[in-house]
């Protein structure tokens, strides 16, 4: 029994040391982002150029679809209880405020995040991340901070563009085969969104994006010399991305709520 | 008299003990100076001993205990930032010295001023650029290293460590290192850098290459810095 107790124990002890670990290299960032050193400006600025595209852009044909067909699934739906409920308001909350932020927060998880492990695990496994120190430059400033900052601002962007091709090319897709009707459904949205709803989604989209930067450079970053072990890393990090971006969905909802 | 001695050190390792590697014996409690001009060989019954000291040199590996001295300073080991300055003064070429494998090595090589020189538009200047060519890569600089073969991507990595002009020069069996029918440049170059009086540590096979360069020997066996002579 005492064994049992003592390993759930160190478990828990290990969880703690690692959530406080993950703060704290945030916090670097943090710091980073905001102190902007000099040194590495124009290289930083053209990575985290680079990696707003590979997010943000190049997950486009990927994100505009699955939103219209989120978004058509449930205007279809809610069509069913239109007596019951108010599909547009319905829709707006479910959308703006759960769905938007988190199957974006999952794209991202499932293109960028698992990128990014494997390459930074690949990057210190492989003595890259040594070859970069030895150049006398930080990698924090010249690895982290350009895919802090590009992934964040991707993630804002793709929750934007999940929530308007939900919500509009939803309906589109909708008017086609039921008989709701534009501007009734229009109204309704219109009357229902609030500042509260897009406060909300954006709110969870930017701690989204620094939840899955983090923790992915982080993994990346504690990695031992075994190339065999990037996999095990990456599933790792992409199972922990996501687990923490629920429970922060969850924290943001009630707090909205309340 | 210690005072004048020990401000002719560019590196003073004192007391330093390293964890034992993967394999290899690790290194106890050791001292270890280099001063201007001096060129280090270093001998050993384990090559991952001898390897690990290579690291250590260039401050890849943190020591359990003591400490490094780097012109006369001692660096602080608790943060990497504080040992960055130091890195960036020593030339390393070794088996795990790499390229960033997402820039082409045309990028790598400018890596380290465009970052302090705040600027993308810089060309290579011309000591890198006689170099490429006389090692015959040139033509090939806008390739990424995954498409260099490993000799032409060791040249590559050489000719970045040695026009960093470092202040201690650290190699790794440079005969397997640097293709056979360049080597006679490559010790060409070496040759001007010793002139230059940067320190060299290095490990090496070939007693031809070790007795042509070598004016201090150190002997490590059992994880021990058992000798040193000059």
């Amino acid at each position: 029994m005492s064994q049992v107790i003592g390993y759930i124990g160190r478990k828990a002890l290990m969880s703690i040391r690692h959530v406080l670990n993950l703060f704290a290299f945030a916090y670097r960032l943090f710091a980073l982002a905001f102190k902007r050193p000099r040194a590495g400006r124009a290289l930083v600025r053209r990575v985290t150029l680079e990696q707003i595209y590979y997010t943000g852009v190049q997950a486009l044909p990927v994100i505009l679809p699955i939103a219209i067909i989120v978004g058509s699934m449930l205007i279809v739906q809610f069509s069913k209880v239109s007596g019951e409920y108010n599909p547009g308001k319905t829709t707006v909350l479910l959308i703006v405020r759960e769905l938007g932020p988190i199957i974006t927060a999952l794209l991202v998880i499932l293109r960028s995040a698992t990128a990014i492990t494997t390459e930074i695990s690949y990057m210190k496994v492989f003595h890259e991340i040594d070859a970069i120190e030895m150049a006398g430059i930080d990698p924090m400033v010249f690895v982290c901070l350009p895919r802090f900052i590009g992934i964040v601002s991707a993630m804002l962007c793709l929750f934007v563009v999940f929530d308007l091709a939900s919500l509009i090319g939803g309906y589109a897709v909708v008017w086609l085969v039921t008989d709701i009707s534009m501007g009734d459904y229009l109204d309704q949205m219109q009357k229902s969104i609030t500042l509260a709803d897009i406060s909300e989604g954006i709110l969870k989209a930017v701690f989204f994006g620094i939840t899955i930067t983090v923790t992915c450079l982080y993994r990346g970053f504690r990695i031992e010399k075994q190339i065999t072990r990037i996999p095990v890393i990456t599933s790792k990090a992409s199972i922990e991305c996501f687990f923490y971006c629920m429970l922060i969905n969850v924290i943001i909802s009630i707090i909205f709520y309340l | 008299m210690s005072l004048e001695v020990e401000a002719m050190n560019l590196i003073e390792l004192s007391d330093y003990t390293l964890s034992r590697p993967e394999k290899g014996n690790g290194l106890k409690s050791f001292h270890f100076s280099l001063s201007k001009g001096e060129v280090c060989a270093i001998h050993s019954d384990s090559f991952d001993d001898a390897h690990l000291l290579i690291k250590a040199l260039a401050t890849l590996v943190r020591p359990l205990q003591g400490e490094y001295r780097f012109h006369g300073q001692a660096i602080e080991f608790s943060d990497y930032r504080n040992v960055l300055s130091c890195k960036k003064k020593i030339g390393y070429i070794a088996s795990d010295s790499a390229m960033l494998s997402n820039k082409t090595v045309r990028e790598n090589l400018l890596l380290s001023r465009c970052y302090f020189e705040n600027s993308l538009l810089l060309d290579l200047d011309e000591n890198v650029s006689r170099l490429c060519s006389i090692f015959g890569i040139r033509n090939k600089l806008d390739l990424l290293p995954s498409e260099f073969n490993l000799l032409d991507l060791r040249i590559a990595i050489s000719i970045r460590e040695l026009t960093k002009s470092p202040e201690l020069l650290l190699l790794e069996r440079p005969e397997d290192f640097i293709k056979h029918s360049r080597f006679d440049l490559f010790m060409e170059i070496l040759k001007d850098v010793i002139l230059f009086q940067v320190p060299v540590v290095f490990i090496s096979y070939d007693i031809n290459f070790v007795e042509r360069f070598s004016n201090k020997k150190i002997l490590i066996s059992g994880g021990r810095l058992q000798s040193v002579s000059k």
